[in-house]
């Protein structure tokens, strides 16, 4: 397997690989290397064909370290590489030219944490506002000097006879959410993108390490609001990852209908603000209509209709109440009814085939380098799921079917998200005839987790969502780091947009289905 | 002759009351609407945040030959109401000829630009 | 900002402009966060602002009447807020919806260093709903609480308590 040949040339590198056990890191292989290696790492990852997941960084006080998460598509084994840098001398080597996504985190680590990296092509701040003194997931008060300060800026645009600059704003209705884009515009044609994000950023990370485990729980939910309960069940899960809990067997089927009945309700959010961009007002009330009936049935069993604090850490909060499954089967024959209503409506629409064929090609390779994950690699013909890689809740009893098509452009990203909620019905059919009994919460949880790192990944509707959480011993996380499925799903955009009118980048930038606040975290 | 000054007269008085409702517009504000005198009332919208360089640059051609599509066909639409009004005091079977040939006249620029790629957005320019 | 009042004014024509104001307000577009989702499902076919008067969502300052601010204020973000505010022409209200639009929600804690607590520090609010998120109901509760303001009579009876 791909793995093996991986290790052998790692080995060969000189990077200290040893092998951890997956139940309790949720990762397979951990090695370590000098920072002058890790381009050469970069580079026998990309030969074998694997994709990058996340650069992330964590302060040890004397040190810092950097963690690069590599993994493979049809050998999902993760690797989980190390380099140890110290605070006067925060320099590492850029693996930006290998993988243009690693690119962008590199660009966050850089803010938050001040790591120099050599040899990438733009450092400028991405996140962060002007006006901020220190470096903040730093443990001590580090100032910004003053070279990285003028940076703050951003790239200053610098027009030329041809083109002009225009700002997609914040303030927009069509990019879902405060992201702002700066376009460098020939006539009608983008030649560069230049975003600049931030404007939700909420410091979910440095709230974690100032609220126990429970009281930073809630916020799980914050970051994603169209489908939290994926965000929720990483959290939870990476915690009795570590702890070693046992979940009973109703729990993780509840997990999972609660899971898919959002997953469908996420999609249907998708499908009528993606028309709305579009032009097509009708399909935002249809899908607004059938999210409602969603929700009453999350509501009747949660509390909430959006921000959702259900799972607790062994399990779920309340135990089903009695109906509910009956209201799920309903929902089923219902939701299958109105997906007919959606084909004639949209899917063989002239005007939306024209605007959506071909348009936003997002090639595998392309994918791969920038760590693409969900609908839109499943729509360039890449079957990666987490629920079937790496199973998690009640997936390990009946994973699902996924759809994956191979054409890569909106219309099939469309259609792959329309299969979704076909198998996510079909799913949920099997799912409510086998709820077992028992308890619905784990007898005894530990009061703290145990010291070292675990990382936990589930399948949100946009993709991969990772948590990475470093415990010292206490009750309270040391560094807890999340890995966006839109914030690599929209880096990609910065590539795919070269070069195409402005009427199909909104179109592309729908079908991407971006959550601002996940990416901005 | 008096035939002559009544038709005219209909168009001056069509034109006063045109005047004097775009007036009417522009007085009830000024009488009745509140104004507000900040900072940033009157500048440009982008969307939130101050807008990037001025908008005296160079615009690509192909928005000019839009505009130039649309201002001829706006004049035909002009020239096609009196044509409207007239056709009605003829016998039918000369005037429709005449209607046929010279809304032709006029589509044959539109067909030239079409064959020549107008409508279409190609990168790197023309 | 200073606003000057009409030049003629008498209360039976102020109060038949406060009517039509009132019923045909039309709101901004300013979803920020969570709070968004529901505004865009108070709009939806079940709940149905239009009903209300509020029917259009503009997404240009220039054409609506008042801003509901759904969402937490981030120090990037706030200038942004100032500008769309300053661009509106009066009269124009603002509706804070939601925790962190009131003060700042779930996301204060000590020491923090990006977010605003509260819209009202930068612009001035005519009505506060609270909740994470708020239900639509209490959109459409703020809507009629500020047609009440408008106009000095509340459209449709309070909902009686039943508790």
């Amino acid at each position: 397997m791909v793995a093996e040949r991986v290790v052998k040339d790692l080995q060969a590198l000189g990077v200290d690989l040893e092998e951890v056990p997956y139940e309790r890191r949720g990762y397979c292989f951990d090695g370590r290397v000098q920072r002058e290696g890790i381009l050469g790492v970069a580079e026998a990852f990309d030969q074998h064909g694997y994709f990058i997941e996340d650069v992330l960084c964590v302060d040890f006080v004397n040190e810092l370290e950097l963690v690069y998460h590599f993994n493979h598509w049809e050998d999902p084994r993760r690797f989980s590489i190390r380099v140890r840098v110290k605070p006067s001398d925060p320099e590492v080597p850029s693996i930006s030219s290998v993988y243009p996504g690693a690119g962008w985190h590199e660009r966050e680590i850089h803010e938050f944490f001040g790591v120099r990296f050599k040899g990438h092509p733009n450092l400028a701040f991405l996140f962060l506002h002007p006006e901020i003194e220190a470096y903040p997931l730093r443990k001590g008060h580090v100032p910004i000097p003053e070279e990285d300060r003028k940076v703050l800026e951003g790239r200053q645009p610098e027009g030329e006879e041809e083109s002009f600059w225009i700002n997609m704003g914040p303030q927009h209705p069509s990019t879902h959410g405060v992201l702002r884009l700066l376009l460098k515009m020939r006539g009608e044609f983008i030649e560069e993108i230049e975003p600049i994000l931030g404007y939700m950023h909420r410091m979910q990370e440095k709230m974690a390490e100032v609220r126990t485990y429970i009281q930073y729980y809630p916020n799980t939910a914050r970051l994603d609001y169209v489908g939290p309960l994926a965000f929720s069940m990483c959290f939870v899960g990476a915690l009795e990852r570590c702890c070693g809990v046992e979940v009973p067997e109703r729990a993780q089927m509840i997990r999972l209908i609660t899971l898919e009945l959002n997953r469908i309700a996420s999609h249907l959010l998708w499908l009528g603000t993606y028309l709305l961009d579009l032009g097509a007002a009708t399909p935002y009330f249809f899908a607004f209509d059938d999210r409602e009936a969603i929700l009453d049935i999350l509501e009747g069993l949660t509390g909430s209709r959006l921000t959702y604090c259900y799972y607790r850490i062994g399990g779920v909060y309340e135990d089903l109440n009695d109906g509910f499954l009956q209201k799920v089967e309903e929902f089923i024959g219902r939701m299958r009814k109105r997906l007919k209503d959606y084909d004639e409506l949209v899917t063989g629409n002239a005007i939306f085939i024209g605007r959506t064929r071909g348009v936003g090609v997002l090639p595998k390779e392309m994918a791969r380098r920038f760590g693409v994950t969900g609908p839109n690699l499943r729509a360039s013909g890449v079957g990666y799921d987490v629920r079937i890689s790496e199973p998690y809740a009640g997936y390990r009893i009946f994973g699902p079917e996924i759809a994956v098509r191979g054409g890569c452009d909106c219309y099939d990203r469309y259609l792959v998200r329309l299969d979704e909620i076909r198998r996510s019905l079909d799913l949920l059919e099997k799912a409510i005839r086998r709820v077992p009994e028992g308890p619905s919460r784990a007898e005894r949880i530990p009061k703290k987790p145990p010291e070292g790192d675990v990382y936990f990944a589930t399948e949100s509707p946009r993709g991969e969502v990772g948590i990475y959480i470093v415990s010292d011993g206490s009750d309270r996380p040391y560094r807890l780091k999340w890995r966006s499925p839109s914030f690599s799903n929209f880096v990609s955009f910065t590539e795919l947009g070269r070069g195409m009118l402005i009427a199909d980048a909104v179109a592309t930038l729908g079908s991407l289905d971006l959550v601002v606040p996940e990416m901005d975290r | 002759m008096e035939i002559l000054l009544r038709d005219f007269s209909f168009i001056l008085v069509f034109s006063v009351l045109a005047i004097i409702l775009a007036i009417i517009v522009f007085v009830i504000p000024l009488f009745l609407a509140p104004r507000t005198k900040g900072e940033k009332i009157e500048s440009i919208y982008e969307c939130g945040v101050d807008p990037l360089g001025s908008a005296w640059i160079r615009y690509s051609v192909p928005f000019y030959l839009y505009a130039l599509m649309f201002v001829a066909f706006d004049v035909d639409v002009l020239y096609l109401f009196p044509i409207a009004v007239g056709y009605l005091k003829g016998e039918g079977g000369k005037e429709f000829l005449l209607l046929l040939v010279f809304l032709g006249l006029l589509v044959l620029p539109l067909a030239y630009a079409w064959r020549k790629g107008v409508f279409e957005w190609r990168y790197g320019g023309r | 900002m200073e606003v000057r009042g009409p030049l003629i004014r008498f209360g039976l024509l102020e109060e038949l402009l406060n009517l039509a104001r009132a019923n045909s307000l039309w709101p901004m577009t300013f979803g920020l966060a969570c709070c968004a989702i529901e505004m865009m499902a108070t709009t939806a076919a079940r709940f149905d602002l239009a009903r209300f008067g509020a029917e259009v969502f503009r997404p240009s300052p220039r054409q609506c009447d008042f801003m509901i601010v759904s969402g937490t204020i981030t120090r990037k973000i706030a200038p942004v807020v100032r500008t769309l505010y300053e661009q509106m022409a009066s009269p124009k209200w603002v509706v804070a919806f939601g925790n962190c639009a009131i003060s700042g929600g779930p996301f204060v804690f000590e020491n923090q260093y990006n977010i605003i607590e509260g819209v009202d520090k930068i612009i001035p609010v005519d009505v506060y709903v609270p909740g994470c998120p708020p239900r639509p109901e209490a959109l459409i509760e703020a809507l009629l609480k500020l047609q009440e303001k408008l106009t000095g009579v509340r459209r449709f009876p309070v909902p009686e308590r039943r508790w």
